[in-house]
């Protein structure tokens, strides 16, 4: 990004639109950081208006304690060597050398803990992103420049230790050093002169590299939910029906390793809650063959489903697609071929569709990046490893109930439904809000620091939903938001994971809901979006005709249309809960 | 009106988009509130990218109207 681009953003941001405000803490002079920082969360944020507000130059820890308590959506710290004691930087007057250098440790070591505890001051609801010093430290130790200083080690063991408190904070996040450099090559970010004359070190491309990490930090994209992988010369080399299942390798001495390092990213996107399909022209029985296969990086039981037939590729991923019942926009499709990646494109025009390079080393390592970045997240949850083994249960769960779901059935699944009313910050509530389309009351999506605020708010209403049954947990699959005001409770966010449709959870929320808060109507802020149809359908066969916008719905409507449920509910957190419950659920 | 005043005209338009585009040939920073010295060297850096040169931070203080700006640049292109 150029700064006549960065400009040309931000005077074009929406000027009456709800403002996005952002604290830059650095002790530099801002102007190009700030610039390029505003621009790339205003592309992010097309909908706000970004603002920033600066501290004071050379007070890094000042202007973070004086954020402690400030009404921020976020903030941007981009320490520099001299923050920590001004000689290690070129503009201070202060001495260098070997008498100088037990001072120059004992202060940063001072000042590291200054700004990590201003940091740990800021109010936990504030996201904080920072960038550790990028640019190089004078020559102020006794080494030549070649040679790492046993004192600049020990700046580098206070910074790592420094980093790894933050990182553990759950609302910190620091920049990645090794991709920076990559974005931004460590030779070319000193402007020696720009910061003599100006206080501007930043070359202004360092800058941009700067404020682009920092601001992906602070608004990251969402990450994939799943990936759909070909087999046959993608996830093992060889094709398993020619030279036999025992033959396909993904291992080193095969010269294969390309597969096996592929496999075992799969593995730990599994494990880390991505669901992981396999859709192969193939036989199925050589395919079970090969993950039969003890060897095999990725367990059998990561893979679900498997669409192993002749047929078209796009078809095996409407399948896939449909048996985790997400779209394909939060999918990725890996195959070795361009023509099937070709076809999986054209039926599913939102699907990312990546080439698997058998042959190109350069390009399989750029793969795997690629998808570490795609399925990126800056937290795990306990939900997460949950979520493939709770979709095999929902397959199951159709599978027994067949088409239309009977009361029979229902009553036999032995379904616990379980409330947390309390307003916890719970992560997971939070994913869940920003990731549900198909049951989602009207698609409006929240950054980090304004959901936390709005559990903030004079009466606000939390609920997150658990449910079980006898096939197996499906962990937090629920979130109703909302405030009650008088007899009316005002839902403004109600989300559930597709994975628990045909449950009735969506009547039992409802259910909960009017008995935790005793109000006799429900005002649900209902708007049409372009995949909320599940929900709408919900809506009309209790409101008795399909909303258009925002409504109201009696106590006494619901339960006339609602249906008999046969859950067991449960309530968790009922001591740490804001509210007296006028009945219990 | 000459190449090099279209593009610096662009680069003035894009650092002070409130200043009416008839008054940007007699721009002077004395006159003009928004000129301060973070649009200074704002300005400066749009007229790096426009014009592809790196301008000197010792002559930014001389630089202080569109004219002496486009002096400046004609020269430099002309140098070239």
């Amino acid at each position: 990004m150029k700064v006549a681009e960065a400009l040309k953003i931000l005077q074009a941001a929406p000027r009456n639109a709800p403002e996005f405000r952002i604290g830059l803490a650095c002790g530099y002079t801002p102007l190009h950081v700030e610039t390029f920082l505003g621009a790339h969360l205003q592309q992010r944020l097309g909908e706000r208006r970004v603002t920033i507000a600066t501290g004071l130059y050379g007070d890094l820890a000042g202007t973070l304690e004086a954020w402690k308590e400030a009404n921020l959506d976020g903030i941007a710290a981009s320490l520099e060597w001299a923050d920590l004691d001004p000689r290690l930087g070129f503009r201070g007057a202060g001495a260098w050398g070997p008498a100088a250098t037990a001072d120059v440790l004992d202060g940063s070591a001072a000042m590291l803990e200054r700004i990590a505890r201003a940091v740990e001051a800021v109010r936990p609801e504030i996201p904080i992103a920072i960038c550790l010093p990028t640019l190089p430290l004078p020559p102020l130790f006794h080494t030549a420049g070649w040679q790492a200083a046993e004192a600049r080690l020990e700046l580098d063991r206070a910074l790592a230790d420094f980093a790894a408190r933050l990182a553990r904070r759950g609302n910190g996040a620091l920049v990645e050093p090794a991709r920076l450099a990559q974005e931004s090559a460590p030779a070319g970010r000193y402007d020696f002169k720009a910061d003599l004359l100006t206080g501007l070190p930043y070359a202004t491309a360092h800058a941009a590299a700067v404020a682009s990490a920092l601001a992906r930090l602070l608004t990251p994209p969402a990450p994939k939910k799943a990936l759909i992988t070909d087999l046959d010369d993608t996830l093992w080399r060889g094709i398993a029906g020619e030279i036999g299942p025992e033959n396909v390798a993904w291992d080193l001495a095969s010269h294969a390793q390309t597969h096996g390092l592929y496999q075992k990213l799969l593995a730990s996107l599994a494990e880390e809650g991505a669901l992981i399909g396999a859709a192969t022209k193939n036989d199925p029985e050589t395919v079970r063959k090969v993950f039969a296969r003890e060897d095999l990086l990725l367990r059998p039981d990561r893979v679900f489903p498997i669409d192993a037939h002749w047929g078209a590729k796009s078809a095996s991923v409407e399948r896939i697609l449909r048996t985790w019942n997400i779209s394909a926009d939060s999918a990725v499709f890996v195959d070795d071929s361009p023509i099937e990646l070709a076809e999986v494109a054209a039926a599913h025009p939102g699907i990312e569709c990546l080439l698997f390079p058998s042959a190109d080393y350069a390009a399989a390592y750029d793969l795997l990046r690629r998808l570490r970045d795609l399925f990126g997240k800056p937290h795990l949850s306990p939900e997460d490893a949950l979520r493939a083994p709770s979709i095999r249960q929902g397959a199951q769960f159709q599978q027994e109930a067949g088409v239309s779901v009977s009361e029979k059935f229902l009553a036999g699944v032995e379904a616990v439904v379980t409330f947390d009313f309390s307003l916890a910050d719970d992560l997971r509530a939070f994913e869940l809000v920003n990731k549900t389309n198909q049951f989602n009351l009207n698609g409006i999506r929240y950054t980090e620091a304004d959901w936390k605020k709005r559990l903030l708010r004079p009466g606000a209403f939390l609920a997150t939903v658990s449910y079980r049954d006898k096939f197996g947990p499906l962990g937090k699959i629920a979130v109703m938001e909302g405030r009650r005001e008088n007899e009316t409770l005002f839902l403004d966010t109600w989300v559930m994971s597709c994975r628990a449709f045909s449950r009735r959870i969506e009547h039992q929320c409802l259910h909960a809901a009017f008995a935790r808060s005793g109000a006799r109507e429900v005002f649900l802020h209902f708007q049409p979006t372009a995949k909320n149809g599940p929900l709408r359908n919900f809506l009309s066969s209790i409101a008795g005709e399909k909303p258009a916008g925002p409504f109201a719905l009696s106590r006494g409507r619901f339960e006339e249309k609602r249906p008999k449920l046969y859950h067991r509910v449960t309530e968790a957190s009922t001591s740490s809960s804001p509210w007296i419950p006028s009945h219990s659920v | 009106m000459d190449p090099i005043a279209l593009r610096l005209t662009n680069c003035f338009k894009t650092v002070f988009p409130g200043m009416p585009e008839a008054d940007i040939p007699e721009a002077r920073q004395p006159s003009v509130a928004a000129w301060d010295s973070v649009n200074a060297i704002m300005l400066v850096n749009v007229i790096e990218e426009e014009f592809g040169i790196e301008m000197d931070f010792d002559r930014l203080a001389e630089l202080d109207s569109f004219r002496r700006i486009h002096d400046y640049l004609s020269q430099e292109m002309r140098l070239s």
